[in-house]
């Protein structure tokens, strides 16, 4: 009995220390804590102990990923959310423009999510092949998100995914294989525009659905 | 009449067993052209109905109910043909019912009879065929149309299957039990298969078509925030290079944060060791004399960083001094040979009061024995003296050995 206890406080402990370390924490990246965020009784224990210092769970994704959240806003929490702010919103353009890149690449229906796997090396090969993907990886990786100054699309697709490990977006479950996996926080951009395009009444799905239209014609 | 219809069916049978690769053939490609190689077998096949030419100048196709016999045989996935016309089925089954009724009451026990299996046969062939239109909707749910390449064929075929499943249950609509009872009357045969065996049918199918129906809706909704998310993305980018002056409004300048973006700041930052504190000196060392190194896997092969330059050279000399024991070893050979007696080692050992374990001495006498090249050893023999093990058979235990010249 005392040892599963000790296995449930080693595993809340974890979880908390994820948490504040900034972490989005999704089914992909940490199946365990998810699980343990999922159940109402660890989640109540994580956000007293949250609470305590003023931070709280919150979610995004219909549930499916957690992070950590200010419980009370005073001016000091309400500057770094506005930093932050405006970290994410200068990231939208390159990383929304490398999602299109990787889903048209690809030539997959489906944009990058959750639990999605990447080939790097067979989406390399696609992009050397056609000179407008070329070009644009190269738009891409040159922004100042991903900063690289290289000429080479080898390169280039290499620091972009670097990159997007270290943000967060992707994982990369064995150091050996040129594969990576979408984790939850992609899930969250996704909210974010949809936020951004509600609020601001930008009606974004309809115009590109007239655009293909108009594509299409 | 039978007979006759036995005889037709298995000689249709064996046709289809004879030309079983050009049937599968036309299965999978969909058409046959007469021209090829199996003119003859295309021609007997057509001629017994199991293909035919839908139109003039149309390459011959495999008719329907042999395509459905495979498709069903084979739980073919492609198969997407549901039979909803439940309505004709109905009819049948009381028309059945009527015939076998009046029947009943002419007292014509051989045309009630044949009425009574064909009905039965109806019923359960109907019974039957939803089951099966059930599974081919499963089927198809469970690979989420996965024999359609895009999502928005996907989205297609969803609301196709969710067209039939509407139709399927209006069809099941239409049974009334209080009609099919009365139909029924009294009579024990007809009650048991129209009411007891297809309100059995029915109540499950019903159920398992709205947990289908369930499914399909749920499908569709992931299709749909798929297709939503890359039109969002799509949208995204064209909203941006219409309005390249475009910024996003500040969303959290309101008194009413968002909850989305109330990210907290990583409270907790990497931890590292700060090794040029000499004050940390004894700490770090405890640390360090702790640390265990557990490999479960094969360490990878360290990697310069820098190529370092090495040139080939010529190699000192250097040598190997050797063994006293086995210099010892030696002189023994050359006393057997000055003496040209049989020595024997332990002896040689105590006379000359040499200082080493006996049974070094013995096995390393041994070994010089067997180290010697051939054509030397050819000139000694050496033989163990000893006993074998009291207890293990095949196992010599030597006290001594003796060495002689050949």
């Amino acid at each position: 009995m005392s040892s599963t206890t000790q296995t449930v406080l080693v595993g809340q402990g974890a979880l908390i220390e994820s948490l504040l370390r900034g972490e989005f924490i999704c089914r992909t990246s940490n199946e365990e804590a998810w699980r343990a965020l999922k159940s109402p009784v660890t989640r109540d224990n994580v956000e007293q102990y949250l609470n305590q210092i003023n931070r709280t769970i919150a979610s995004a994704g219909e549930g499916e990923v957690f992070f950590c959240g200010y419980q009370q806003l005073g001016d000091d929490e309400r500057k770094v959310i506005s930093s932050q702010f405006k970290d994410i919103c200068n990231a939208l353009i390159p990383l929304v423009e490398w999602l299109v890149l990787v889903q048209e690449a690809s030539g997959q229906d489906a944009p990058l999510s959750e639990g999605a796997a990447v080939r790097v090396s067979e989406l390399q090969m696609r992009i050397e092949d056609t000179p407008a993907f070329r070009e644009q990886l190269g738009k891409i990786s040159h922004y100042r998100l991903f900063g690289s100054t290289s000429t080479q699309v080898d390169a280039q697709i290499k620091l972009v995914f670097k990159r997007l490990v270290e943000l967060g977006y992707l994982l990369r479950p064995n150091a050996e294989k040129q594969i990576y996996i979408a984790t939850g926080k992609l899930d969250y951009l996704y909210e974010v525009i949809r936020f951004i395009d509600e609020t601001e009444g930008l009606s974004l799905e309809a115009q590109a659905e007239t655009a293909t239209q108009r594509d299409l014609i | 009449m039978s007979s006759n219809l036995h005889q037709a069916g298995v000689t249709l049978l064996k046709q289809l067993g004879r030309h079983a690769e050009l049937v599968m053939d036309v299965y999978l490609s969909g058409s046959v052209s007469e021209g090829g190689d199996n003119a003859a077998a295309i021609e007997k096949l057509r001629k017994a109905d199991i293909l035919w030419r839908p139109e003039p100048e149309q390459e011959l196709r495999l008719k329907r109910s042999v395509r459905a016999l495979l498709e069903e045989a084979l739980s073919d996935e492609r198969n997407r043909q549901i039979d909803a016309n439940v309505g004709s089925s109905l009819a049948t089954i009381k028309t059945l019912a009527d015939h076998y009724k009046e029947a009943r009451h002419a007292v014509d026990y051989s045309a009630s009879e044949a009425y009574l299996s064909d009905l039965s046969e109806h019923v359960y062939s109907f019974a039957e065929g939803l089951r099966y239109s059930i599974r081919v909707l499963w089927s198809r749910i469970n690979n989420e149309f996965g024999y359609v390449g895009t999502i928005n064929a996907k989205i297609r075929e969803n609301e196709l299957a969710q067209s039939q499943v509407t139709e399927l249950l209006n069809g099941l609509e239409m049974f009334q039990f209080s009609e099919l009872g009365e139909i029924a009357g009294d009579i024990r045969e007809l009650r048991k298969l129209l009411v007891t065996t297809l309100q059995e049918t029915l109540s499950d199918c019903t159920q398992e078509l709205s947990v289908v129906q369930g499914r399909l809706l749920e499908l569709l909704g992931r299709f749909r925030q798929i297709q939503g998310r890359t039109r969002l993305l799509k949208g995204w980018l064209l909203y941006t290079d219409q309005h390249p002056d475009y910024r996003v409004a500040d969303h959290v300048g309101h008194k009413q944060l968002p909850r989305l973006f109330n990210r907290a700041d990583a409270l907790l930052a990497p931890a590292a060791v700060d090794v040029n504190n000499s004050g940390y000196e004894t700490e770090l060392l405890g640390l360090v004399a702790q640390i265990k190194a557990i490999t479960r896997v094969g360490r990878d092969s360290e990697v310069r960083e820098h190529d370092v330059a090495f040139s080939l050279v010529q190699a000192e000399d250097f040598d190997i001094p050797d063994n006293p024991l086995k210099l010892a070893v030696e002189e023994y050979f050359c006393a057997v040979i000055d003496s040209g007696l049989r020595q024997s080692a332990l002896e040689y050992h105590q006379d000359k009061q040499l200082n080493w374990d006996e049974e070094s001495w013995l096995y390393q006498v041994i070994c010089g024995y067997e180290g010697l090249p051939e054509e030397h050893r050819r000139y000694f023999e050496l033989e163990p003296i000893g006993e074998p093990d009291p207890v293990y058979t095949g196992n010599f235990i030597i006290r001594d050995v003796e060495l002689w010249l050949a």
